[in-house]
């Protein structure tokens, strides 16, 4: 027969009497559980697709454009870090429009914001750990990628170190780029999201921002340049002079497409011609104007952000 | 000693509509209620302590510090919620970790933190499910709990047995007397339910309109009167027709026999009576005031 080797006492409660590391611990805490809750972590299998989703496709944007490059192309034409980032925006603001809202809307919908908000925290902190969340994230798959794709250029080219010679400055730029995509991806979309409790809405709200502005900016600013006409028996395309329905404005309304605004600045950050027409007419403003659109609506999204947490009702 | 809670000519407005209107109290070690009808500016006197309003004028000071100004002070703070508070789609377990950390708790500690706090409100294998299916007792539990886990010097909680049936109602209690008893956390609750303040404090401090109308001990508001109920098993009629034979003004409250005004000199002239009438006495005792009679008083 087993006899018992000891006994358990209940020693009642203990009071803490450890450290307490106050407000930098708690931001650091709400920063991990943003990082947690765009990764899926903890949840279903349905959250984590959308990350995986969104990082494979960088990686595997990156891995193609880096063995197209190894084809022996001439150098000119081969799709490098620029176009990696006109590319990737896309998938970037989609991600973004899907992972935002999970970030705040579900806080205030449960209320768990007002746990947060008498604990050592303002406001400002708790926008500032969410928005930091949604910016790192973004940041470093945007920085897997291009890291994927110059690894994959300097192994694929015949003189890797020549190619790494020629090519060092790609890195401070491809940097610099991806702050830009991941300041917008963040800040445009957690903002829009400060306005309502519910996920759904604030996705369906961003994506329609977002996915809108291209068709409409497209029909102010295009025209068809070719023209079905009628040459003897056949039909064929012609190219025409033709005038946009925007006029002499169509370079500025050129920027209303909201999917292309970091890619504007990225591409002056490369100081590569981008080849489509959105892009062309911008070229046509002097510089500053892109920089100075998408300054104006990271600092309006950003204020907007910030206000809207600082009236939350309690 | 410095008090916990002070507030000196606190006074908050909401637009033209008034608060509270330079209202004077302190609130010491223990448990103490905070009570008042809806509207009597309880809610708003906590959340002036937690930081969360400015006030229009004075001071609501946590230790000596204004959290409003200084939002470190509020590392030592519990605040449980009237209304829910908590996220559906995590387990209590994650949950009080990820609040522990939030109160300033390193990882390691947050969890042992949350163990030890989830065991002492009485949940056990259930804190590894979504909180989401949890019942509404349960809630209540890790709500209490999620206040706890830093280990606070004072908690405040607001309606903590709202919606609770009286079996909940009472463990709930029963946990808020533990806490202020055996863990030594000083306790600020909040509520309009008088039987739950009067059974669960020692203090009180009875907001109405913006104003402070009482404060005290809950024993000054429930002081012995002189009405002397006497419980009988049987023969009450024929006990009151002997006092009143005595010159006892006594009358019948449903089964108790019920003497108002009385003195000592009475006591030989009561004894007598339950002889005459062949009662058999269960119990002899003066009556308390309840918080319930004193607003009932007041409303008059």
């Amino acid at each position: 027969m087993n006899e018992s080797a000891g006994e358990i006492y209940d020693i009642g409660y203990q009071r803490y009497t450890g450290p307490r590391e106050g407000r930098m611990r708690a931001r650091k805490a709400l920063f991990t559980n943003g990082i947690r809750t765009i990764l899926g972590l903890g949840r279903g299998i349905l959250p984590k697709v959308f990350p995986t989703v969104f990082a494979s496709i960088a990686v595997l944007i990156a891995v193609n454009f880096a063995i197209v490059s190894s084809q022996g192309i001439p150098t000119d034409d081969l799709p490098d870090a620029a176009v990696f980032y006109r590319v990737v925006a896309y998938f970037m603001v989609l991600f973004s429009a899907i992972i935002a809202p999970d970030l705040v809307c579900p806080d205030r919908r449960s209320n768990v914001i007002h746990l947060y908000l008498v604990r050592p925290m303002s406001p400002t902190d708790y926008v500032a750990t969410r928005w930091l969340a949604a910016f790192a994230f973004t940041l470093a798959i945007l920085y897997i990628g291009q890291a994927v794709l110059f690894s994959g250029m300097t192994l694929g080219a015949d003189e890797p170190l020549d190619y790494v010679r020629d090519n060092w400055l790609d890195i401070p730029r491809f940097l610099l780029g991806g702050l830009v995509l991941a300041l917008y991806a963040a800040t445009i979309p957690l903002a829009v999201s400060a306005f309502t409790t519910r996920r759904g809405y604030a996705q369906a709200f961003i994506i329609g921002l977002f996915f809108i502005s291209v068709p409409v900016t497209a029909v102010f600013t295009k025209c068809e340049e070719f023209e079905e006409q009628q040459r003897g028996e056949f039909m064929e395309f012609v190219e025409v002079k033709c005038e946009p329905v925007a006029g002499t404005y169509t370079k500025w309304v050129a920027l209303g497409d909201l999917t292309r605004v970091p890619v504007h600045v990225a591409d002056l950050v490369f100081d590569k011609e981008n080849s489509s027409n959105l892009s062309r007419l911008v070229r046509e403003l002097p510089d500053f104007v892109p920089v100075g659109w998408f300054a104006i609506l990271i600092a309006g999204s950003g204020f907007t952000m910030w206000w809207r947490y600082q009236r939350i009702a309690l | 000693m410095s008090p916990l809670l002070e507030a000196k000519g606190l006074t908050k407005h909401y637009g033209d509509t008034v608060a509270l209107d330079g209202v004077d109290f302190r609130i010491d070690e223990g448990i103490t209620g905070l009570l008042g009808p809806n509207g009597a500016g309880k809610s708003t006197a906590i959340k002036l302590f937690l930081g969360l309003l400015k006030p229009t004028g004075g001071s609501a000071e946590v230790m000596g510090e204004r959290p409003y100004e200084r939002l470190e002070s509020r590392a030592r703070l519990g605040y449980m919620p009237e209304h829910e508070c908590l996220p559906p789609n995590m387990s209590a377990s994650e949950f009080l970790i990820h609040m522990a950390q939030v109160s300033g708790i390193p990882p390691a500690q947050a969890r042992t933190r949350t163990a030890d706090i989830l065991r002492h409100v009485g949940m056990d294998e259930e804190r590894y499910r979504p909180i989401g299916g949890y019942s509404t007792g349960m809630q209540q539990r890790v709500k209490l709990a999620q206040a706890l886990v830093h280990d606070p010097v004072l908690v405040m909680l607001d309606e903590a047995t709202a919606g609770l049936d009286p079996s909940g109602r009472e463990e709930m209690l029963e946990l808020i007397r533990r806490t202020g008893r055996d863990f030594g956390i000083s306790i600020v609750l909040s509520s309009h339910l008088m039987r739950d303040v009067e059974s669960t404090c020692n203090r009180l401090v009875v907001l109405e309109g913006g104003q402070v109308m009482a404060q005290g001990t809950v024993s000054e508001f429930t002081e012995e009167t002189q009405v002397l109920a006497i419980d009988v098993d049987e023969a009450h009629k024929e006990l009151v027709v002997a006092l009143k034979a005595r010159g006892v003004d006594a009358k019948l409250e449903e089964l108790t026999v019920v003497v108002e005004h009385a003195t000592t000199e009475q006591y030989d002239s009561i004894r007598e009576a339950l002889v005459e009438s062949n009662a058999p006495l269960r119990r002899l005792s003066q009556r308390r005031r309840h918080l319930t009679d004193i607003f009932r008083n007041s409303d008059q």
